[in-house]
């Protein structure tokens, strides 16, 4: 939503998968529930408190709506990190008994690879499967990994780097028949690609409020009641949320995000048209100033709000020091010795040095064509300085 | 007539006649075996929970939706539990084994 033009310090905001601006009609639709209809949702005695879960309830059945899930199958949770915790913990120790095996992708967000780090050490075998170069997982490599005690499959809908769908639908279908929960973090997916948990025989899903132009502090867990998946709790206290998830409900949070969900199932088919049609424009505007623009991940399917590059020559690091009009994320981690190469990238694969070079972009509600003409010749300028030739008028 | 076995939180093992036709809360009751089924075979307090033997649990008929809630809010569910009250003894079930879990929460009091 900034204002940005060549004079202002604003920088052109291209980090959409990091996090996204609340959409003003979220905003407006949380105000009220902070300092008017300030209830407890769980005080049911007065009307302070059954105004707020009312509310709530209207939320949670646009959550369940945006995912085809029933209402009563949404938990609300602190975020995405927080629902993917409790998937994978939740689920694994409660199924201790009889299965003791979890499967997840090496190109998985931290908070699931750390999960099942912490399983690993409750006793817990993990396979970590590599996707294959385009970021995908090939379902009968999936296959050829479960076990007869393999409690739980964790494969995110929309990666966070690179943005490729995996196939949700044949990963479900050979969960189910197999015996096995299959988890999934839509924190990059929901509200941006059609999601139906039933269709894609999903039993855990997971998604987040910031990602969706909702609030920042708030998110859900799906969890299947036909049959019915237990899970371990994290939290003991008041019982809240069926048991799954103690804790008084932030009402306003709760709002915001039921209304982020409403206004993405909405405008959803839309959205996307246009976000394909500016990630079109950007590679071909790339392309026609640049030799060599290396797309990593499947260009198909994937998310068009999401473009993941690397220009070989160059370290992402040192490319986005050159580019301080754009706002950028390289999707690796610094270490203060050294700038380690993006670990999605590596597990496609890809070279060190391409996997350091690997720049995300990331295009949303508010990006405008003036930014995405703007931003691409910004980007092209700047890769040619770096790679010592002179910025050239066009050509 | 058939036979049903209970084994208790201690670990011992009672086994009694199990008429066909009754649900395992009455049978419990008829033998003195401590199930406090509070709400009396209503699916409203959750107290005759039941931990069902691995081998017979594939074989009894699939908990209902609302038997389903109710195990949620029991202590120490497991993949195996069921309420006792649900489950109707048949001949076929004849030896069927469940153990009484340490405690329970009348969800009736919550």
């Amino acid at each position: 939503m900034s204002d940005a033009s060549a004079d202002t310090a604003l920088p052109i905001f291209l980090d959409y998968q990091a996090t996204t601006p609340t959409d003003p009609r979220v905003v407006e639709a949380m105000l009220p529930y902070f300092n008017e209809h300030f209830g407890n949702p769980h005080s049911v005695h007065h009307l302070y408190g059954r105004d707020a879960s009312d509310a709530v309830e209207r939320a949670r059945a646009d959550i369940a709506a945006l995912i085809g899930a029933e209402a009563r199958e949404v938990v609300f949770t602190s975020g995405a990190t927080e629902s993917n915790n409790l998937a994978i913990k939740g689920a694994c120790r409660f199924l201790r008994d009889r299965k003791r095996h979890l499967i997840t992708l090496a190109s998985e967000h931290k908070c699931v690879l750390e999960s099942a780090r912490r399983m690993e050490a409750e006793g817990y075998r993990v396979t970590l499967l590599d996707p294959g170069p385009d970021g995908l997982l090939d379902p009968a490599r999936l296959a050829a990994a479960i076990e007869a005690d393999t409690a739980l499959v964790s494969v995110m809908a929309v990666n966070n780097e690179i943005g490729v769908i995996q196939p949700l639908a044949e990963i479900g279908a050979l969960c189910r028949e197999r015996g096995v929960l299959f988890h999934s973090d839509a924190a990059q997916a929901a509200g941006k690609i059609p999601l139906d948990v039933n269709a894609m025989a999903i039993d855990l899903l997971s998604l987040s409020g910031h990602k969706m132009y909702g609030p920042k502090g708030i998110g859900a867990l799906y969890v299947r009641r036909r049959p019915r998946v237990r899970l371990e709790p994290l939290f003991d206290g008041g019982g809240q949320e069926r048991g799954h998830r103690s804790g008084t409900l932030p009402a306003p949070l709760c709002v915001g995000l039921g209304k982020a969900a409403e206004i993405a199932l909405g405008e959803m088919a839309a959205e996307s048209e246009r976000l394909a049609r500016f990630n079109a424009r950007f590679r071909t505007l790339l392309s026609e100033g640049l030799e060599d623009v290396q797309v990593n991940g499947a260009l198909d399917p994937r998310f068009p709000g999401n473009l993941n590059v690397s220009f070989p020559g160059l370290e992402a690091e040192a490319l986005i020091a050159a580019l301080p009009a754009l706002a950028v994320s390289t999707g690796s981690a610094c270490t203060s010795a050294s700038v380690e190469p993006s670990y999605v990238l590596r597990s496609l694969g890809l070279p060190d040095a391409r996997a350091r070079g690997g720049l995300r972009i990331g295009f949303g509600r508010f990006t405008t064509v003036d930014e995405i003409e703007r931003a691409a010749a910004i980007l092209v300028a700047a890769v040619r300085r770096l790679r010592g030739q002179a910025s050239a008028a066009a050509e | 007539m058939p036979k049903m076995v209970f084994i208790k939180p201690d670990g011992s093992r009672q086994e009694v006649e199990a008429p066909a036709g009754l649900s395992i809360l009455e049978i419990a009751h008829r033998n003195g075996i401590d199930i406090e089924g509070a709400c009396e075979g209503q699916m409203a307090c959750a107290t005759c929970h039941v931990i069902v033997d691995a081998e017979w649990d594939p074989r009894l008929p699939e908990p209902s939706e609302d038997e389903e809630d109710m195990l949620d809010l029991a202590i120490g569910v497991t993949e195996t539990s069921r309420l006792g009250c649900q489950i109707v003894v048949t001949e076929a079930l004849d030896g069927l084994t469940v153990r009484l879990p340490a405690e329970t929460r009348n969800m009736l009091l919550v």
